[in-house]
């Protein structure tokens, strides 16, 4: 077992090291930033005189290995844009996505397992229905269009919370939901086929046998039982609120990492961009050898090797 | 566990929420797509990044409301030979740490951006500079490598920044907190959130006139008007013409146009593909329905134009006949040329008005071409349409401003060949240019400028299509007049009484 | 397997009214897209700038534009008509291309083991950790925008999903003894993957992909926001949308008319696809 993580993690280690070299490539084959920089009157010479004082003329195989030192005394490097440090920028912006993300999963767990009890206890009844056509059309709606479709209603003409910024509790409303509604349909789902089975076992017909209501059983046995898929749901969507948020933060001016990658991408800021990408594979690698090591736990079949 | 979350969430949120939620009259609250990138004024030349230092710094000199070069700091100049040229500063100015602001630190601002070492964006604009000395504490001598009639122009674009204090804190710290001898003071600086100012009581021009300004970032157009309807944002610019009649006519907002220097016209590839043709260019330039696009598109918030230039732009003239609508000699030269299907590779990027492309797409499939748009991301379209001629597609869009108002800071850049933008060649026009750059008299600079829109009418390596108005959504009690070169200073606005 | 597919069609037999309304909605909107051509009353890119913005059953110049107009003056209903084929294009063709690399992969991976598995399983957990939205700008940078190329960016980056599934239920089936009889018969690898275990795994697999096929019509909405999707004047109802956005109030048609018809296509799949895991999941059938 300690031969397997020991290689899991050896394994997690080259897989980011993969990201990073990948983004880097690619992001030097797109260009540089150059071009952005200088003003509109700039001459040609001018534009590769800069291109050199920043380094981008040289070889790429040069480029890299010099951030790849860097990286060695942990030195993320300078924003070409900003032009200070880029870990920096995306340390200071990172919170307001964990709030965002934070809000977004108060929304989908709150509104999506409550949702999924209800689905499963109630089957077939028409509760169950209008719940199932309401998870769904949270599904169906694109990111953008719910956030600017929100921001109008609710904020221009009732004025009930603010159109855009972070700055209060208020202002997390919106995006929270226009983020959670995805997730939301993910964890009702889920909790509903797990309380179904967990509903199909002997377990519950004895407890109905002893007389103790349909609710009483859920309560004290089925949910326990029902919310271990459920946590590891919870930690995959994480991942895709992450993704999520890249809109929503744009329509909702929140100022989020998601924002920032947009932007740094398109203004070719490497290096924010890099550290965004190290950010989000590390977290997401993790994850990927925590799972493993909790399937090859639990499973003893799947560590036979062919 | 939820009011775990929300609580966890509210206290985080208390940590960065920012102190000044309510927005009273003494705050002036202005959205802007982007927040700055830097407040260093010599470390990038970005329109959002000027909009807000540019209310911190002072520069050398500014223009006037009708375009003149005026004095700010320097309240003379005089040109003592061709290259060399001597400007009397204030002597009341202080920067906003109470320090005074003398001759030496007008130098050091100069030789600041043009070394090196700083490498600064900019350097391009005052590459032509040589060095800068201090005469006296209110004389700075200038000297450029040859004579540079532009000089003043491009000194426009300069802000002056405090020596001693610059050289106390260095680069990084000065970037992160700069500090000026403008109306407004930066108070604290949330990246990629708002940059919040403070007025600065002693500015030497008078009291500025709100207590407080805010620039808050908000990358989308739709929001930023959400915020001003609610009252979020006073002041938003890039008003969409489409989107000008709800703001003119909302309760609480106005929509604030002016003309400007900022030309929409359309390159046109001079050096490959079937637009090396020039009947094919010309062909082109007749099947544009210019005042069509202003009262469809623009909504009537522009002016159809003859040449690559409009009225602001000194330099102009309106004695080159411009390209008329008239599809049907479009095709007929279309015929002439052979080139009836030619295929024409549109480039574009989402900075660019996606109707505007589209519709002249449709008017030149019109006549018989068979346009396709090549739309790609900015950094990429750059790259394109400032390489090689054969990658250089066959027509880009743009809206043109030198915030110059020169001839010399549009058609120089764009047609001259050797620069970046230019896939035309023409000796006699690159003559001409050239020499009205590099002369001071103003009425033999407009006969070549005359001239060079002449050759540009024949050869159409671009086709000017408008003079563009700015359009600006503000709250209604906000009594500002916008200016041809669109700066965003807040000396200039106030509150109507 | 003989026992599951006759199960199957067992259920079929009572299919419940919402199956049968959201199936032939599915059916009608891809048969709309298919004949658009053919069946649109105007020419998609055909602008009239003097009609921009006008609203449903707008007559001008004799013309009657039933859904009204978009912002350059051209007819609504047949460009979410023509936009129809582009978005189901777009989302049939990158979940075929997602799941046929993912899922092969994923088989080859929990049959073969050893290095096929870790180098496989690696390479998703790269391709995984890139955000999407970068793979997009960076691909459209380098390779130049357009329909295949969009398919070509959802593809590359949804494959993985895939691959996990087929992956994990690889390695279930394949400890199954009639898998180990019939590799002691002297069947090779390919008959095995294909005729044994690929069938066993299609359940779970088909659930992924439907509730991909949603995914990809939103991401393509999403791209075409950020400037990325549906090259102009091609028409996808998310760029149509994107467009929209900006009209909420002065043309909500623009909007509403694509945002109601890519909610309806949405919500049909994921009906259809819920049924068909309740459908194929042994564990949730009803008592």
């Amino acid at each position: 077992m300690l031969q397997y993580v020991a290689q899991r993690l050896l394994q997690a280690i080259i897989a980011i090291f993969g990201v990073l070299t990948i983004v880097f490539v690619v992001m030097h084959l797109s260009g540089d930033p150059t071009l952005l920089l200088v003003p509109q009157d700039a001459s040609a010479e001018m534009i590769a005189q800069l291109r050199s004082q920043l380094g981008f003329d040289r070889p790429i195989g040069v480029q890299y290995l010099d951030y790849l030192g860097g990286l060695a005394h942990l030195d993320f490097g300078d924003s070409i844009v900003q032009r200070v440090p880029a870990l920096d920028i995306v340390l200071s912006r990172l919170p307001y996505t964990i709030q965002l993300a934070a809000g977004a999963l108060v929304v989908a767990i709150g509104l999506g397992i409550p949702a999924g009890i209800l689905m499963a206890t109630n089957r077939g009844g028409m509760i169950a229905r209008i719940l199932s056509a309401v998870v769904v059309t949270g599904q169906s709606v694109p990111t953008f269009l719910s956030g600017i479709l929100l921001i109008f209603i609710f904020g221009v003409t009732l004025r009930w919370l603010p159109t855009s910024g972070s700055g209060s509790l208020a202002a997390m409303i919106m995006p929270s939901i226009a983020l959670g509604a995805l997730s939301m349909s993910t964890f009702a789902r889920m909790t509903r086929i797990s309380i179904i089975d967990e509903l199909g076992k002997d377990y519950v017909r004895a407890g109905r046998a002893r007389g103790l209501s349909m609710a009483q059983v859920v309560v004290r046995h089925v949910l326990r039982n029902a919310s271990i898929p459920v946590i590891t749901i919870a930690a995959l969507e994480i991942g895709n609120l992450l993704a999520g948020a890249v809109i929503i933060e744009t329509v909702f001016a929140w100022p989020g990492i998601g924002q920032l990658a947009i932007q740094s991408i398109q203004s070719r800021d490497f290096l924010v961009v890099q550290v965004i990408v190290l950010l989000i594979s590390f977290v997401y690698v993790l994850t990927s050898v925590l799972a493993d090591l909790v399937y090859v736990a639990v499973d003893p079949r799947i560590r036979l090797v062919r | 566990m939820k009011a775990a979350l929300a609580l966890i969430a509210a206290s985080a949120l208390a940590l960065v929420a920012s102190a000044a939620s309510a927005q009273t009259k003494d705050t002036l609250t202005i959205d802007l797509p982007n927040d700055a990138a830097t407040l260093d004024p010599h470390l990038q030349w970005n329109t959002d990044s000027y909009s807000i230092y540019r209310n911190i710094f002072d520069n050398l000199i500014t223009r006037d409301v009708s375009g003149t070069i005026v004095p700010q700091i320097a309240t003379s100049w005089k040109y003592l030979d061709d290259t060399t040229i001597e400007f009397k500063i204030r002597d009341d100015v202080t920067f906003q740490d109470g320090s005074k602001l003398t001759a030496e630190d007008v130098a050091f601002s100069i030789k600041r951006i043009i070394d090196p070492a700083l490498k600064s964006p900019q350097l391009s604009q005052f590459d032509q500079i040589k060095s800068a000395e201090v005469v006296d504490p209110v004389t700075v001598k200038v000297t450029t490598k040859s004579a540079y009639p532009a000089l003043l122009a491009q000194l426009v674009k300069l802000s002056i920044v405090p020596k001693a204090y610059v050289e106390k804190v260095g680069n990084q710290e000065f970037n992160q907190k700069p500090m000026g001898s403008g109306p407004y003071k930066l108070t604290e600086w949330k990246k990629g959130i708002e940059t919040d100012l403070e007025a600065y009581g002693s500015y030497w021009r008078g009291k500025p006139p709100f207590q407080k300004v805010v620039f808050r970032a908000v990358p989308d157009v739709s929001t930023r008007i959400a915020d001003l309807k609610t009252g979020k944002a006073d002041l938003i610019r890039d008003v969409p013409p489409d989107q000008a009649a709800s703001i003119k006519d909302g309760d609480g907002t106005q929509l604030l146009s002016g003309a400007t220097e900022r030309v929409g016209y359309l390159y046109i590839n001079a050096e490959a593909g079937p637009t090396k043709d020039v009947r094919v260019r010309q062909a082109i330039a007749y099947a544009i329905d210019k005042q069509g696009l202003v009262d469809a598109l623009l909504e009537g918030y522009g002016a159809a134009v003859n040449v690559v230039g409009a009225e602001p732009v000194f330099g102009y003239t309106d004695k080159v006949a411009g390209y008329d609508y008239d599809p049907e000699k479009a095709k007929a030269l279309l015929k002439e040329a052979g080139a009836e299907g030619a295929k024409l590779e549109f480039l574009t990027s989402p900075s660019y008005s996606r109707a505007l492309v589209e519709a002249m797409q449709q008017m030149l499939n019109d006549v018989g071409f068979s346009v396709d748009i090549a739309s790609s991301d900015q950094a990429t379209f750059l790259k394109r349409r400032q390489g090689d001629a054969a990658n250089a597609g066959s027509l880009a869009f743009g809206a043109w401003s030198c915030a110059c108002q020169d001839a010399d800071g549009i058609i120089f850049p764009l047609f001259r060949s050797g620069s970046i933008w230019a896939k035309y060649k023409n000796d006699k026009y690159d003559a001409l240019v050239d020499e009205a750059r590099s002369i001071l008299d103003e009425t033999k600079r407009k006969e070549l400028y005359a001239q060079a829109y002449e050759i540009l009418r024949q050869d159409v390596p671009g086709l000017g299509l408008y003079q563009s108005y700015a359009l600006y959504g503000a709250a209604k009690h906000l009594k500002w007049e916008p200016t041809a070169n669109e700066a965003l200073f807040v000396m200039d606005m106030s509150w109507q009484q | 397997m003989n026992g599951r597919i006759q199960a199957f069609r067992r259920r079929t037999a009572r299919l419940p009214v919402s199956v049968i309304i959201f199936s032939t909605i599915l059916a009608l909107i891809v048969i709309l897209a298919i004949l658009a051509p053919y069946i649109a009353p105007f020419d998609p890119n055909k602008q009239a700038l003097l009609a921009r913005l006008k609203p449903p059953g707008f007559a001008y110049r004799g013309d009657t534009f039933w859904l009204g107009t978009d912002d350059l003056g051209r007819d609504l209903l047949t460009r979410t008509l023509y936009g129809a084929g582009v978005s189901l294009g777009v989302a049939v063709l990158s979940v075929v291309v997602s799941s046929l690399v993912g899922v092969s992969l994923g088989m080859l991976a929990g049959w073969f083991r050893g290095w096929t598995e870790t180098i496989i399983m690696r390479i998703v957990d790269i391709v995984m950790s890139i955000p999407a939205i970068l793979l997009a700008v960076l691909t459209v940078a380098v390779l130049g925008p357009g329909f295949l190329k969009l398919v070509l960016v959802l593809g590359l980056t949804r494959w993985p999903r895939y691959t996990r599934v087929a992956y994990a239920q690889t390695l279930q089936v394949a400890n199954l003894p009639f898998i180990k009889a019939s590799e002691l018969s002297g069947a090779g690898a390919a008959r095995i993957l294909f005729h044994h275990i690929l069938p066993n795994i299609a359940g779970p697999i088909l659930v992924v992909a439907t509730a991909e096929f949603g995914l990809m019509i939103l991401m393509e909405s999403g791209l075409s926001f950020l400037g990325l999707g549906i090259q102009p004047p091609s028409a996808s109802w998310g760029s149509i949308m994107s467009i929209g956005r900006q009209y909420i109030e002065r043309a909500w048609w623009i909007v509403l008319v694509p945002g109601a018809c890519l909610f309806l296509l949405v919500f049909s799949v994921n009906v259809l696809g819920d049924w068909l895991r309740d459908q194929l999941d042994p564990r949730s059938r009803s008592r």
